[in-house]
């Protein structure tokens, strides 16, 4: 599994958001892409995942152009878990989770008992076997946020593209999901908005800023206290205990 | 296993239903200013299938015409409205992602009424026929669904809110252009026949319509029927789907013009008729969920009972009188309505 992009540029009207992003996905790598609010680390991966159109470069799935592939052949190569958002209807979770068969499906073939098996080993992967029968509407934000995961892994892809899905939630809940993905030994690209998590799960992190790459690297190379604050703006202090794992404190003005 | 057991469950539902839409057809055959029996409705329906003679033929006696001419044709139509409407008010709500849509909901009801207003008023497309002012309520309501759909792809691809602002948009236009024949016309007469039209009735039911309405409404509702996955995804949003394989756009555009079709075929044959495309599929999603695989026959065959038994207490609530079915199902539907909007653990527009 590999995607590759080449100078994709995105630009709405005169505004532009990508200015021509280099990036590349390996097999089986947790990468993370973070940058500010409006850095556009979101619309680079809508790019990937096709919810919207470069308007300049190329992106590669596998070394196929992801123009020349049909929706439904990316969807059987890449699952998405977006932005937790509201949703307007009243499901059970298993008839959610069983959506992400739909590109397995051809247009009139029913869900089979093998479709019902992957979606119930998906909600047992996430830690929600007990819920199948529940309405989609009535969970917690953390709970419809797994049912959506659960829904990516029943898409049955090699690659997940994660963007921003913890936003919103509980720190346990961020620290769930990313615990069930990283468990899951998938390629993986993740817009990530807290930079303790990016540090904690991503094998390497990609830093985007006003449409530009502006760093790369492991996450102990890249997230160093000037880094952050050239990114940010904000001061902050980062420590590293004797394994090499980093951690970062912000510091406040009333601190300094 | 338990989707197994959940399959069963909805043909049950389906039998039952189908069971009761039998009975709601007697019934109904039996009521009205002359009561029959349903040993004498038995023997009319095998007698006309045993003699082999035309529906139309004179002489079979009265309780054969007053089955075959009068009463069961417009049950038929009856059925085939509350099913064609049903189903097209669960695809409206699908369509543009809005609890509140119902068949008539991008414009096509005023679209409708400036059909037949010009048709009553003007006298345009005498020529079509005796129901002329049905084939130009028709003409009304498809060119209007046309045109909103041709306006909500203007300037970048259509989506739901495009879509119902744009039937908001036409509908006002169509609105004041009904008002201005109206206005101008200063015809009395024209104006009551103008509101009789829009309270709806199965009054002209006939079956040589009936054969020509009966298997495009069945085919439509079976065609939307096996649609059930693209119409779920809907629910999801554009995004979503596009993620999940699928690209609406196409679809969206395909299931509005066959539940255009068919909600042109209803106007045509019986007029306005309100709620039943709204109340229903809520009423339906609270029963079995959202998924439109057991949605739409369900609410299809809920729909076809639900007029035909309203269309039998049209016909005798008042003695002697028939009252307008338009009016009866909106002071049924109505309070339904309510009691959903208050209804808190129902939640298609999210809590």
């Amino acid at each position: 599994m590999e995607i590759l992009a080449e100078a994709v540029k995105m630009a709405f009207g005169s505004k532009e958001i990508l200015k021509g992003i280099d990036f590349s996905l390996h097999n089986k790598e947790f990468v993370g892409i973070i940058g500010p609010n409006g850095s556009g680390k979101s619309t680079f991966l809508k790019c990937v995942y096709r919810v919207q159109k470069p308007t300049g470069g190329k992106i590669t799935l596998n070394g196929t152009p992801l123009d020349e592939l049909s929706y439904r052949e990316s969807a059987l190569q890449l699952a998405v878990v977006a932005q937790h958002n509201v949703y307007s209807f009243d499901f059970s979770v298993l008839e959610v989770v069983l959506m992400g068969r739909s590109p397995h499906k051809k247009m009139l073939e029913r869900d089979n008992l093998n479709d019902y098996r992957i979606a119930r080993e998906a909600l047992a992967t996430v830690g929600l076997a007990d819920f199948e029968e529940r309405s989609f509407a009535t969970l917690s934000g953390g709970e419809q946020q797994r049912v959506i995961l659960a829904r990516a892994l029943t898409q049955q892809t090699e690659c997940l593209v994660l963007d921003e899905p913890t936003n919103h939630l509980d720190v346990k809940y961020q620290l769930q999901i990313m615990d069930i993905v990283k468990s899951l030994d998938l390629t993986v690209v993740a817009a990530v908005h807290d930079l303790n998590i990016a540090a904690m799960y991503c094998d390497r992190l990609v830093a985007i800023k006003d449409g530009q790459i502006v760093g790369m690297g492991t996450p102990r190379e890249l997230l160093t206290e000037k880094f952050i604050y050239d990114m940010y703006e904000v001061h902050c202090r980062v420590d590293e205990d004797t394994s090499g794992r980093i951690n970062i404190v912000y510091l406040p003005q009333h601190w300094q | 296993m338990r989707n197994r057991s959940k399959e069963i469950s909805v043909a049950l539902v389906m039998l039952l239903l189908a069971v009761l839409l039998v009975l709601a057809f007697l019934w109904a055959l039996s009521i009205g200013t002359v009561k029959l029996s349903f040993v004498q409705i038995y023997e009319g329906i095998v007698n006309q299938f045993t003699s082999g003679m035309a529906i139309e033929t004179a002489g079979q006696g009265p309780v054969h015409d007053i089955i075959w001419l009068l009463r069961l044709p417009r049950l038929v139509l009856a059925a085939l409205v509350g099913m064609g409407l049903s189903v097209c008010g669960v695809i409206m709500q699908a369509v543009v992602k809005n609890p509140l849509a119902d068949p008539y909901i991008l414009g096509i009801s005023s679209g409708a009424s400036l059909g037949a207003t010009a048709a009553i008023l003007l006298g345009i497309g005498v020529a079509l026929g005796e129901n002329f002012v049905g084939i130009a309520a028709f003409i009304g309501a498809f060119a209007m669904s046309l045109g909103v759909l041709f306006i909500s792809n203007l300037g970048g691809r259509s989506n739901s809110i495009k879509l119902l602002l744009g039937g908001m948009a036409l509908s006002a236009v169509c609105g004041a252009f009904s008002s201005f024949i109206v206005y101008f016309a200063n015809n009395k007469e024209g104006m009551q026949s103008i509101a009789y039209w829009m309270m709806g009735s199965f009054a002209g039911a006939k079956w040589e319509n009936l054969m020509i309405i009966g298997p495009i409404v069945i085919l439509a509702v079976l065609f939307l029927w096996t649609q059930s996955r693209m119409l779920n995804l809907m629910l999801l949003g554009d995004e979503s789907a596009l993620t999940l394989g699928t690209d609406l756009h196409i679809y969206r555009q395909i299931y509005l013009l066959v539940s255009s079709l068919i909600v042109g075929f209803v106007v045509y044959s019986a007029g306005m008729i309100g709620f039943v495309g709204l109340v229903v599929p809520h009423v339906i999603r609270m029963l079995v969920g959202t998924d439109h695989k057991k949605l739409i026959p369900v609410a299809a065959l809920t729909g076809a009972i639900f007029l035909v038994v309203a269309d039998g207490l049209c016909r005798t609530i008042i003695p002697r009188t028939e009252l307008p079915i338009g009016i009866l199902i909106s002071i049924i539907g109505a309070p339904c309505f309510v009691y959903l909007m208050i209804k808190k653990t129902y939640g298609f527009g999210g809590n």
